[in-house]
């Protein structure tokens, strides 16, 4: 594919602000027949270049402008990750506008809250579940929106609603435009401000609603710098590169997703390659062999239960060599552990032993053989998991960070780590912990301009001298590193006046492959208790192993035979605890946790107080 | 990819024969030793390079053209053909009536070895074809029955026509195994000894080269069908017919082609089997040679070509080497070896001889080494059809999959 660019009559744009649009044009001029992403279409990863790339964002951000899209209005994407999502937030970008996007699992009625609130001019909805969410609400459920994009026609070809446009027809509106006004785009380039914002990210509003956080372009211009562009993050210190493979999972809307994908590609070149769905990461996984991986624990934790059932269900050589190599594994890890995460010659010898047997081809199968740096951040993990994948030699990092200061906080740097922790300030950066509260607040460049439409909630975030309110309670270890003890709000106080972390019992919990959800409830009462919920596959595996028959999840998570095993889970995890911070008893829950039915947030956040409501008989049978 | 061998950024990369830098190693390393084998020089086989061996590889290189050719029929496109005997019976007379001279009694044109070769095929494929309608109607055992049909309407026309054939039980003699450009002096003789390029070879050592030649090039011509749009509509024709049919699959092209493609292969092996024994009597051209194709494919592996080639090794071989230890046995017992008692309780001695079941002599008491092949080959075969469908191929495929699959089973 060669590019289509055109030098000539392109307008100078040196002296401009290097908002994201600008660094995909400077890769696009420097490299346009490079891959820029991939994309998994009939079983084959499609390749766009950065040319292509460039071409398509031009074109599409000429189409915003022929539809009367203007600096400072809003456009919202609704979609799984694809080229779209990104060549859309960018040509949004390009011509100063806002992009926000929309969690695919979002159901109706918060489609319309978050559109509605954020005035949304032009919505992208990737296909006929998302159009339907957005027709289903009536012709007048939103006053502001003037379009609605489609990439996948199928389905939507008989609609007759006078707001939606498809795709290739939007891009040949810009087409014209572009022909039309050349030079219109790089004319508001080339005006852009570092003040401008350029996404809304809506929090995930585990309490109230989603609340949408103003990022600016010097906040992504702060993040690139001090996150994607610290030396110290890669054992070996080299930077993300155009040699570095990415692949595009998580949900763009949010942030986490957003600086390791789009960021990490506009400021550094790395290739992009886009997962079919979620349901198809292990497998994508394992054909991408990505360099650069960020997961959240939710992914990590799967992965860890996914690696010890198939292992359990190898042939009996293979699972002997399987419990060596796990037994070698432990003690790497523990000893990387203890090392900051670096090797010592007695790991260093273990790992030469164990990866020809074992860690080699068991990275391979997970997909991460050429890994070399991985995330984990966005919600707690526990402290075993990383020491696990420690000790297959997969280097995973936790770091920690929140919209609202474009994630810039903290971060476990190479031959530093401490497990448990969630690594050391940026270089640079304000970072301190309350003495009173014990909250952790920011103060630098990266802290955001507010939150949209909603000064009174901006004003409560910040102290008085400007500081950040993270909302998370965090110590101090050691003097360099940060550990997080929980949400403020999460904090429980029994009734005896033990101040107690919840998250820290419930990662405890979710370490066994066994448990997908834990919530541990116990606020104002005499005892803590918890509420689990199975993870389906693994012990409807166990189950199956064992001959007990069963047949839906519910029935599954009554067997007097899977509450047994999950009470030798609880009983185990409990010794790890002081007496106080025991569970005494345990529900499991009828049924699987889920986004549209309230119960989880759009980023699978236990909502707490929803789910107390829900499960109130469950909750009071355990008092 | 480079490190990533499931990454495919097009349709063309994932249909590579030789994907990966081991294959093309392989495929090397497996090239210098069938150039070793006929030269004596194989390590620790060198026993190979022997004439009456090499006769027997010979053999096995143009069955396996003929088994490629059965394979694409019924191994790919699921049409069950017993009468891949005919087809190789009418390329070699093709063979023999364009390239032999003419006798008294027999026909023969006297042509060159680059006209008759091809035409062997082409006449046998031109056959086929006239075949295939029939298989467009029928379709399974009846399919089978159609074309045993042939081989009987076949092994009547060969004892007849001797204008052709020759007289039943002796033959004719067939054209050698040489290029030449017109009637005159061959460039190459396959079928001579003698020395190329300062090293002496014996003619089947020549023919071997010969063969080898061919069977890389049919091969490879089989593989390129079957992974582009004709082997996937015969797969599509084998796996359900019905549901091809629905897909767009032209039943009645796709059928005649298979079949086509299936005889020109049997054409050209047939006729370079009787040019190498030099003199076929009609009567070889029947079912028991069919049969022994639909083993090779069976025990093999049906549809891939690896298996092909390896049941046919297999199956050819595999007589040799059960004569080989009958002998070595008969001999053991005879000296009182230390396999004596093994060989005591295979081997039958008198008539009276409860446990031993296999003579050494055809004429003498217990089973002929011949009629312990064919009892073998029965055996194989439901043995295979049973435990292991997928055949030679399918054992390969399994172990290859436990190293795949490491350190997890699925």
């Amino acid at each position: 594919m060669t590019t289509t660019m055109e030098r000539r009559g392109t307008p100078d744009l040196s002296g401009a602000f290097p908002t994201v649009a600008y660094r995909v044009r400077e890769w696009a001029e420097k490299d346009p027949d490079r891959v820029a992403m991939r994309e998994k279409d009939f079983g084959v990863w499609q390749e766009i270049t950065w040319g292509a790339f460039w071409d398509r964002v031009l074109t599409a951000a000429h189409g915003l402008l022929a539809l009367g899209v203007r600096p400072g209005d809003v456009v919202s994407i609704h979609s799984e990750d694809r080229p779209e999502w990104v060549i859309l937030d960018i040509a949004t970008v390009a011509i100063r506008a806002i992009t926000t996007g929309l969690y695919p699992t979002n159901p109706s009625a918060e489609v319309e809250y978050l559109l509605n609130d954020s005035g949304a001019k032009v919505h992208l909805a990737e296909d006929q579940e998302q159009v339907d969410k957005v027709l289903d609400l009536g012709p007048d459920a939103f006053p502001v929106l003037e379009k609605i994009l489609y990439v996948e026609p199928r389905g939507i070809r008989s609609y007759d609603d006078p707001r939606l446009m498809y795709w290739n027809e939007f891009l040949e509106l810009g087409r014209r435009h572009r022909e039309e006004h050349p030079g219109a785009v790089e004319e508001l380039m080339a005006q852009a401000e570092p003040d401008d914002v350029m996404t809304l990210v809506y929090t995930s509003g585990t309490t109230g609603p989603p609340k949408g956080a103003m990022l600016t372009n010097a906040n992504a211009a702060f993040c690139m710098e001090k996150i994607i562009n610290s030396p110290g993050r890669t054992a070996d210190g080299v930077l993300p590169n155009p040699s570095d493979e990415v692949l595009t999972y998580l949900p763009l809307c949010h942030v986490a997703e957003r600086i390791f994908s789009t960021w990490t590609m506009c400021s550094n070149g790395v290739r992009l390659n886009f997962a079919e769905s979620i349901e198809t990461v292990q497998a994508n996984l394992r054909e991408v062999q990505p360099t650069l991986f960020f997961a959240v624990p939710r992914i990590w934790e799967k992965i860890h239960a996914t690696i010890h059932i198939k292992l359990e269900d190898a042939t009996p050589f293979k699972r002997l060599v399987a419990a060596l190599g796990l037994r070698l594994a432990a003690i790497i890890g523990r000893d990387r552990a203890a090392h900051g995460g670096d090797f010592t010659w007695k790991s260093r010898l273990a790992y030469w032993i164990g990866n020809p047997l074992f860690f080699r081809a068991l990275k391979e199968r997970i997909g991460l053989r050429h890994c070399r740096w991985a995330g984990s951040g966005a919600a707690p993990i526990a402290p075993e998991v990383l020491e696990f994948f420690m000790g297959l030699g997969v280097p995973v990092y936790e770091l920690y960070g929140m919209t609202e200061n474009s994630a810039v906080a903290t971060c476990n740097f190479a031959h530093r780590v401490k497990l448990g922790t969630v690594g050391e300030p940026y270089p640079g950066i304000g970072l301190r912990i309350d003495e009173e509260t014990g909250e952790i607040q920011t103060k630098h460049p990266g802290n955001f301009k507010g939150y949209w439409n909603k000064p009174e909630a901006t004003k409560e975030t910040f102290t008085e001298d400007g500081w950040l309110k993270t909302g998370d309670v965090g110590l101090w270890v050691d003097g360099t590193h940060v550990k997080i003890v929980d949400r403020i709000k999460h904090i429980i106080i029994t009734s005896g006046g033990k101040n107690i972390s919840p998250s820290e019992i419930e990662n405890a919990l979710k370490t066994s492959p066994y448990i997908k959800e834990a919530m541990v409830i116990g606020d104002g009462r005499k005892y803590l208790t918890a509420l689990i919920g199975i993870e389906y596959d693994t012990v409807g595996n166990w189950a199956l192993r064992r001959g007990i028959p069963y047949t839906t999840y519910r029935d599954l998570s009554e067997k007097p035979e899977v509450i047994e095993l999950i009470q030798k889970v609880v009983d185990e995890t409990n010794e790890k605890f002081s007496r106080v911070e025991q569970i005494k008893k345990f529900r499991l829950l009828p049924k699987e946790l889920d986004h549209e039915d309230g119960e989880l947030t759009a980023t699978q956040k236990l909502k707490r107080k929803a789910m107390e409501e829900m499960f109130r008989d469950l909750v009071e049978s355990m008092y | 990819m480079r490190g990533r061998p499931n990454l495919f950024t097009s349709y063309e990369e994932e249909m590579r024969l030789f994907p990966t830098t081991t294959k093309r190693v392989m495929l090397v390393v497996a090239l210098v030793l069938a150039v070793l084998l006929p030269l004596g020089q194989l390590p620790g086989l060198r026993f190979l390079g022997d004439s009456d061996w090499l006769i027997i590889i010979d053999r096995a290189l143009i069955f396996g053209i003929a088994a490629l050719g059965l394979n694409l029929l019924t191994g790919v496109s699921g049409q069950v053909s017993l009468g891949h005997s005919f087809f190789m019976a009418v390329g070699a007379y093709t063979a023999v009536v364009l390239g032999a001279d003419a006798g008294r009694t027999v026909w023969g044109l006297g042509l060159p070895m680059w006209i008759w070769l091809p035409a062997a095929g082409i006449v046998a494929a031109v056959l086929g074809i006239l075949v295939a309608p029939t298989a467009v109607r029928v379709r399974g055992l009846y399919l089978a029955f159609v074309t045993l049909g042939l081989v009987f309407i076949g092994l009547h026309l060969w004892r007849s026509v001797e204008a052709v054939a020759g007289k039943p039980g002796t033959g004719r003699p067939w054209p050698a195994l040489e290029l030449a450009l017109w009637k005159g002096d061959p460039i190459i003789s396959f079928a001579s000894a003698g020395p190329w390029f300062g090293i002496e070879l014996s003619a089947q050592a020549k023919s071997y080269f010969f063969f080898l030649f061919l069977l890389i090039v049919f091969a490879l011509l089989a593989k390129n069908l079957m992974r582009t749009r004709p082997g996937r509509a015969w797969a599509a024709i084998r796996d359900r017919d019905i549901a091809a049919e629905v897909m767009g699959v032209n039943m009645f092209r796709w059928k005649t082609q298979a079949f086509a493609v299936s005889s020109f292969y049997a054409g050209v092996a047939g006729a370079l089997f009787a040019a190498f024994l030099g003199r076929v009597i009609p009567e070889s051209w029947d079912l028991l040679l069919a049969v022994e194709f639909i083993a090779i494919i069976l025990i093999g592996g049906a549809g891939t070509i690896t298996g092909t080639l390896l049941g046919t090794v297999f199956v050819v071989l595999t007589p040799r080497i059960v004569e080989a230890v009958t002998f070595w046995m008969a001999e053991e017992l005879a000296n009182q070896g230390t396999f004596a008692w093994l060989a005591d309780l295979f081997i039958r001695k008198s008539p009276d001889d409860l446990l031993g079941f296999v003579s050494t002599d055809a004429a003498g008491p217990g089973l002929s080494i011949f009629q312990l092949n064919v009892v073998l080959f029965g055996v194989l075969i439901i043995v295979f059809l049973i435990a292991e469908p997928l055949g030679l191929y399918g054992i390969w495929i399994r172990v290859r999959n436990y190293w795949k699959g490491w350190p997890f089973t699925y």
